[in-house]
């Protein structure tokens, strides 16, 4: 599938394989604390004393926001009556394995945490549904688009860490043509394909690299166009990962400026699963996105 | 059996070929399914029924994912041994592993696959999804079982009604109710497609269920499902395939149509299946 891309947005062999598992590891591992936890029916404020933290400490560790310290492990697993030494010895040893550093930490003096998070996630993910009312997709942004985009969000920031962060971008798009990649499934509302990131060229090139991504099997496009009114994405651009393990809930991610809302209540993931089968009932099927995008390039 | 007066919610004769609005407030089959497989493509209604027909009935996800493992494997038997190219899935439901298409191009990556379902959430799903970009062809029709001129109509832009067809009916025909006259319509199906056309059937069965059982999961249904369930007989699911040769082992539970080799499974579901082919 790598053929499919242009070259320079292929894999970087030697960075190795994205460790899509570290976060996985730490949901599964959250889950389970949860089930041990609510099994034996402590309240995440007892499970935070004990550990001499918060509720939301527990809270974040349940859904796999942040890295296990051993010797938490060891207490809430007292704690919750886990007395098999082997069960402990397992729980531990996923502990110090999903606590191994990911690929985007070389970045992190440039990353906030919520976006780490992201990344996190994005790696793991099976699928990966979102709706874009403004930007390309950052996982199919060629780096001229990138970079205009980067400098619009961080005006004073030097060539040098422009180019880091465009870096980090391109590093991203690695997962699609990885082993088994996710199924990343984008619909676009139509000042997507029309606003002139950089310049026109710039744009008739990003345009052209949407309708080569359309083609490969794992990618979905799909464009809502003006002609159609209003439509049900209202609210802004939002991101749903789904990950392959039945216990992990979908997540919803929304940036903001400063910080980025991540939501895994069902009920709160039901409204944007709502709203993105919706999109995509109203949006351009995929080989008429295909047709409708080659048409704006035609006509910039 | 199948007078359920609450079929006119669901569309019934009235308002024939107009399928339901987007509504996740009330379960759906297409969702329901997903649930029980084990999908997340879902909404709290949905589980909520789900859950209720499972505690009535707790053979309810082992039924349904041999509903499943049955269409593949059928359609693999219509794509391998009976040499079919052609496929019109009405009922298609929310796109998960082993898709008619994937099932069938895998044996013949030439083959054509049409796929039927009127709900707005399969909609979403299927158009983006159910896409093959080799040497076969996928289309999508957004419509009712019961409204068959659009879906022949439809259908014939991508399958060449000359040539065999294979009609799967999957877990389907038990949302017509009697007054709908499933029989019909599945009569007017198989008229359009010549001799050495294949049927394929899947059907709740009333008279695989408890009366009792059958009783609280219909009080289920028309409690909190937009589809009304008419489970029908053995004897009333063959006669859907008059006019067809049942091929071997003929009608059976759906988890005992052609099983693989080496499957121990004891249990029991609850679905009647066959396919038929088309003197």
């Amino acid at each position: 599938m790598g053929a499919d891309l242009p070259i320079g947005q292929q894999s970087i062999p030697e960075l190795g394989d994205p460790p899509a598992d570290a976060t996985v590891l730490r949901m599964l591992l959250g889950a389970q604390l949860r089930r041990l936890r609510e099994g034996v029916g402590v309240s995440p404020e007892k499970a935070g004393y004990e550990i001499r933290a918060s509720r939301s400490k527990i809270s974040r560790m349940e859904t796999g926001r942040v890295g296990f310290k051993a010797r938490d492990i060891e207490d809430l697993l007292t704690l919750y009556g886990v007395a098999d030494g082997q069960q402990r010895t397992e729980i531990l040893a996923l502990a110090r394995k999903s606590n191994l550093p990911d690929w985007w930490a070389r970045y992190s003096d440039i990353l906030p945490d919520w976006f780490e998070t992201y990344l996190g996630l994005e790696s793991a993910a099976i699928s990966i549904r979102s709706f874009e009312v403004q930007f390309v997709p950052g996982l199919f942004q060629i780096e001229d688009y990138a970079r205009a985009v980067t400098r619009l969000g961080h005006r004073t920031a030097s060539a040098d860490e422009i180019e880091r962060r465009v870096g980090l971008r391109m590093r991203r798009q690695s997962l699609l043509t990885r082993a088994a990649p996710p199924h990343v499934w984008a619909v676009m509302d139509e000042a997507v394909l029309r606003r002139p990131l950089g310049n026109a060229a710039v744009l008739r090139a990003q345009l052209r690299r949407l309708t080569e991504a359309a083609q490969l099997p794992d990618v979905t496009l799909q464009v809502v166009p003006f002609a159609r009114g209003g439509h049900a994405g209202a609210s802004g651009a939002f991101s749903i990962l789904r990950f392959e393990e039945q216990d992990l809930p979908d997540v919803v991610y929304i940036e903001q400026l400063t910080s980025a809302l991540y939501l895994d209540q069902r009920s709160d993931v039901e409204h944007y699963l709502e709203v993105a089968d919706q999109l995509s009932g109203e949006a351009l099927t995929p080989d008429e996105t295909t047709a409708f995008i080659e048409q704006v390039a035609r006509e910039i | 059996m199948a007078t359920d007066e609450a079929a006119v919610r669901d569309g019934g004769t009235a308002d024939q070929g107009e399928p339901p609005a987007f509504d996740t407030s009330v379960a759906h089959q297409a969702r329901v399914y997903d649930y029980l497989l084990g999908g997340k493509d879902n909404y709290a209604a949905d589980r909520a029924a789900a859950e209720s027909w499972l505690q009535v009935n707790p053979d309810t996800v082992f039924t349904a994912r041999a509903n499943r493992a049955f269409l593949g494997r059928a359609v693999r038997f219509l794509a391998a041994e009976a040499g079919i190219r052609q496929f019109l899935d009405i009922g298609t439901g929310i796109p998960t592993a082993g898709n008619t298409h994937h099932v069938a191009q895998s044996v013949a990556p030439a083959a054509r696959v049409v796929y039927v379902d009127y709900d707005p959430v399969v909609l979403a799903h299927a158009r983006a999804l159910l896409t093959s970009r080799g040497a076969g062809k996928t289309n999508y029709i957004h419509a009712d079982l019961r409204d068959t001129a659009t879906i022949l109509g439809k259908a014939q832009e991508l399958l060449d009604f000359t040539q065999p067809v294979a009609i799967t009916l999957i877990a389907i025909l038990h949302a017509i109710p009697d007054s709908d006259n499933p029989h019909a319509i599945v009569a007017r199906l198989l008229d359009s497609v010549p001799s050495g056309s294949y049927l394929a059937v899947s059907h709740m069965g009333s008279d695989l269920i408890p009366p009792q059982t059958l009783q609280e999961m219909r009080a289920i249904g028309s409690r909190m499902s937009q589809q009304q369930y008419s489970h029908r007989t053995g004897e009333e699911v063959t006669r859907f395939f008059d006019g067809t040769d049942l091929v071997e082992p003929g009608l059976v539970r759906v988890e005992e149509w052609r099983p693989e080799p080496g499957s121990s499974d004891t249990r029991k579901s609850f679905i009647w299946s066959a396919v038929g082919r088309k003197r």
